[in-house]
């Protein structure tokens, strides 16, 4: 089974964008929009790495990373932070890349490979 | 021309040789046997030189001498004494005689003495040739030094103890008045008292130059930042007696400073929505470029609908940049309400038709007409059209999603509602949408629209308000007033007073005058 990514961004277009940029690349993906509802496909999906915006409304990006971060079950989920803000987000210690807003789709794909291995 | 030499002796003998003589030496030589006729043939014939004997009967030559030398003391009078006339001699020298020879005379003492009387006489023009070229020049600096004082691209004043104007230069006078006597106070600042921190008078103290800011307000009452440095003026003692003070204007240099950094502020501020956008395209390309390769019509579809998405996000954010970087005055014009609306549905019902949502405009008939810029009026109610649909296409939450947009003339005036069920907003977001750089889009708003349109509609003395529940749908209700107002637009924020709410203040209220539209905002719209 292909290995699974979860895309949480509050943009929609951008979600589609990651989808479609990883799916191409052969891994399954699912996705979600803001934090709540990020967290419900978290827990059912199981996603071996999340591809997380951290600059949503009303600070769901870094609400969502908090609480998954102390989650025993995710203990070992990576992150790839995906972010507008020029600075690193030094207290996202499970992030394994950060990629900068416009982003270099197989530049997101080499990091994805390197943090999970191939699809 | 030749020279004129009058010649006075009572002896016919002297008078004779002595002519003869005076006439070789290139003299035009006038005679007279006494005092009296010598100084009548004076009179008449203004001689540069004359020569007359001491001692004659009637006039004699000490008295003539001083005659002449009251009446032209440049004339050369050279004296002929016999022997023993030393004395008279002596005192024709102190009444001012050129010379003196003594008879018999010779040739020689003749031409000494002449020679003595020209060089004085060339010795006296080149005087006068360089003391009038001294004048010139010193009327020429000083005329020069008053071009400079009065043409100098600074306000210059010169100041007593007491602060009253000595002296101003032209461009001081023209723009802020102010003469002799005047109070500096009074004429640059309208004020009765010294200026607190006033540079002139701590140069007084210290006899140093001291410079500061300020605002001064000119003879027309506009307010203008100046520079200001003074310099002591010393008397012969070293003591200060006067101090000079000089002012720029620097108003344009402060008004480009403050745009400046609010423009700073600005990108810094609008920067994240930008990447946002750019990130969008890059996916709607994405779509399109990966759609292609694999020839998938449904994703090409799909890319091709979310570049037109974000192209038209990027349109609008780069146009409210540039309304926000520009200042331009309103451009007033009678607008028929009708064909305005109207205008405003044809730009918004293809929009929503690509998105599935139904947009009903309902326009009232008898609407007539109303004074506004209706360029930047579109503008205005764009933003909020827009934000609208934004609202639906966003909206997960229902399937069936509309936007009405209903348009009538009451007698408060001219009243636009934009209506729709898309995602709604809490309470915090509705007490924060008209603050510059607040965005509750995430990566896609900038922050500016909302901002931008109040701050249109309350130039044209309109209002705004907003209800709006989360999940439900929000209205904006915006009330133009049908004429153009008379005497300038209080200068307060937008409400919204539907809601019973105040609203919170712009972070950046020092920015709210400053809202600025490109001149060729409506042109730009259309090129693309």
């Amino acid at each position: 089974m292909a290995k699974k990514i979860l895309v949480v961004d509050d943009d929609p277009v951008v979600v589609r964008y990651v989808v479609q940029v990883l799916e191409d690349s052969g891994y399954e993906t699912c996705s979600a929009s803001d934090g709540v509802a990020a967290y419900e496909v978290l827990e059912k999906e199981k996603p071996d790495l999340i591809s997380l915006d951290l600059e949503m409304p009303e600070e769901w990006g870094t609400r969502f990373y908090r609480r998954f971060s102390k989650d025993p079950n995710f203990k070992d989920t990576p992150v790839i932070v995906l972010s507008g803000l020029a600075s690193r987000h030094l207290s996202i210690k499970k992030a394994v890349a950060f990629l900068s807003k416009p982003f270099d789709p197989e530049k997101l794909v080499a990091e994805v490979k390197k943090a999970i291995g191939e699809p | 021309m030749t020279e004129k030499i009058l010649l006075i002796d009572d002896e016919p003998g002297i008078r004779k040789v002595l002519s003869i003589s005076l006439a070789d030496s290139g003299y035009e030589v006038i005679t007279a046997e006494s005092g009296e006729e010598g100084l009548e043939l004076f009179r008449e014939n203004r001689p540069i030189i004359v020569l007359t004997d001491i001692k004659m009967p009637g006039m004699d030559g000490i008295e003539l001498l001083q005659q002449i030398k009251r009446e032209d003391p440049e004339t050369e009078v050279i004296m002929i004494t016999g022997h023993g006339d030393m004395d008279l001699a002596v005192k024709s020298l102190k009444l001012e005689a050129t010379d003196f020879i003594t008879k018999p005379i010779s040739d020689e003492a003749i031409e000494v003495a002449l020679k003595r009387a020209r060089d004085r006489i060339e010795t006296r023009e080149k005087l006068r040739a360089y003391t009038e070229n001294l004048e010139d020049m010193a009327r020429q600096h000083s005329r020069r030094y008053q071009q400079l004082f009065h043409e100098a691209p600074c306000y210059i004043t010169v100041q007593d103890q007491n602060l009253q104007l000595l002296e101003v230069n032209r461009r001081f006078n023209a723009h802020f008045g102010g003469k002799r006597g005047d109070y500096c106070y009074e004429v640059y600042k309208h004020r009765k008292t010294p200026c607190p921190e006033c540079p002139v008078i701590r140069t007084f103290e210290d006899g140093k130059p001291h410079s500061t800011e300020m605002v001064v307000t000119t003879r027309e009452g506009e307010q203008r930042h100046v520079l200001i440095r003074t310099a002591p003026i010393a008397d012969g003692g070293g003591r200060v007696a006067q101090v000079m003070e000089m002012s720029t204007d620097i108003t344009e240099i402060r008004q480009l400073q403050d745009h400046l950094a609010s423009l700073g502020m600005l990108i810094g501020s609008i920067s994240h929505g930008i990447k946002g956008m750019l990130t969008g395209l890059d996916g709607g390309m994405y779509l399109l470029d990966s759609g292609f390769q694999k020839e998938n019509e449904e994703q090409i579809k799909e890319g091709w609908e979310v570049v037109k998405l974000v192209g038209n996000r990027i349109r609008n954010m780069v146009l409210n940049i540039l309304y926000y970087a520009k200042e331009r005055d309103l451009q007033w014009e009678r607008v028929d309400v009708r064909s305005f609306a109207e205008e405003l549905a044809r730009i918004i019902a293809p929009k929503a038709g690509a998105h599935d949502i139904r947009f009903t405009s309902d326009i009232d008939e008898s609407a007539d007409a109303f004074e506004v810029d209706p360029g930047v009026l579109r503008s205005a109610l764009l933003n909020i059209l827009e934000n609208a649909l934004d609202a639906c296409i966003e909206d997960k939450g229902k399937t069936d999603h509309q936007i009405g947009f209903h348009v009538r003339q009451t007698e408060e005036g001219v009243i636009f509602e934009i209506e729709d069920n898309g995602l709604g907003m809490d309470r915090e977001t509705r007490e924060k949408i008209f603050t510059l750089f607040f965005s509750s889009k995430g990566g896609r708003g900038t922050g500016l629209g909302l901002f931008i349109s109040d701050k249109i509609i309350r130039q044209h003395n309109g209002a705004i308000t907003v209800e709006s529940s989360r999940g439900k749908g929000s209205r904006f209700q915006v009330k133009m007033p049908v004429k153009k107002p008379e005497n300038g637009i209080p200068e307060k924020s937008g409400s919204t007073e539907a809601s019973g709410e105040k609203k919170q203040k712009s972070r950046l209220d020092f920015m709210a005058g400053q809202i600025t539209i490109p001149e060729d905002f409506d042109r730009m719209g259309s090129d693309e």
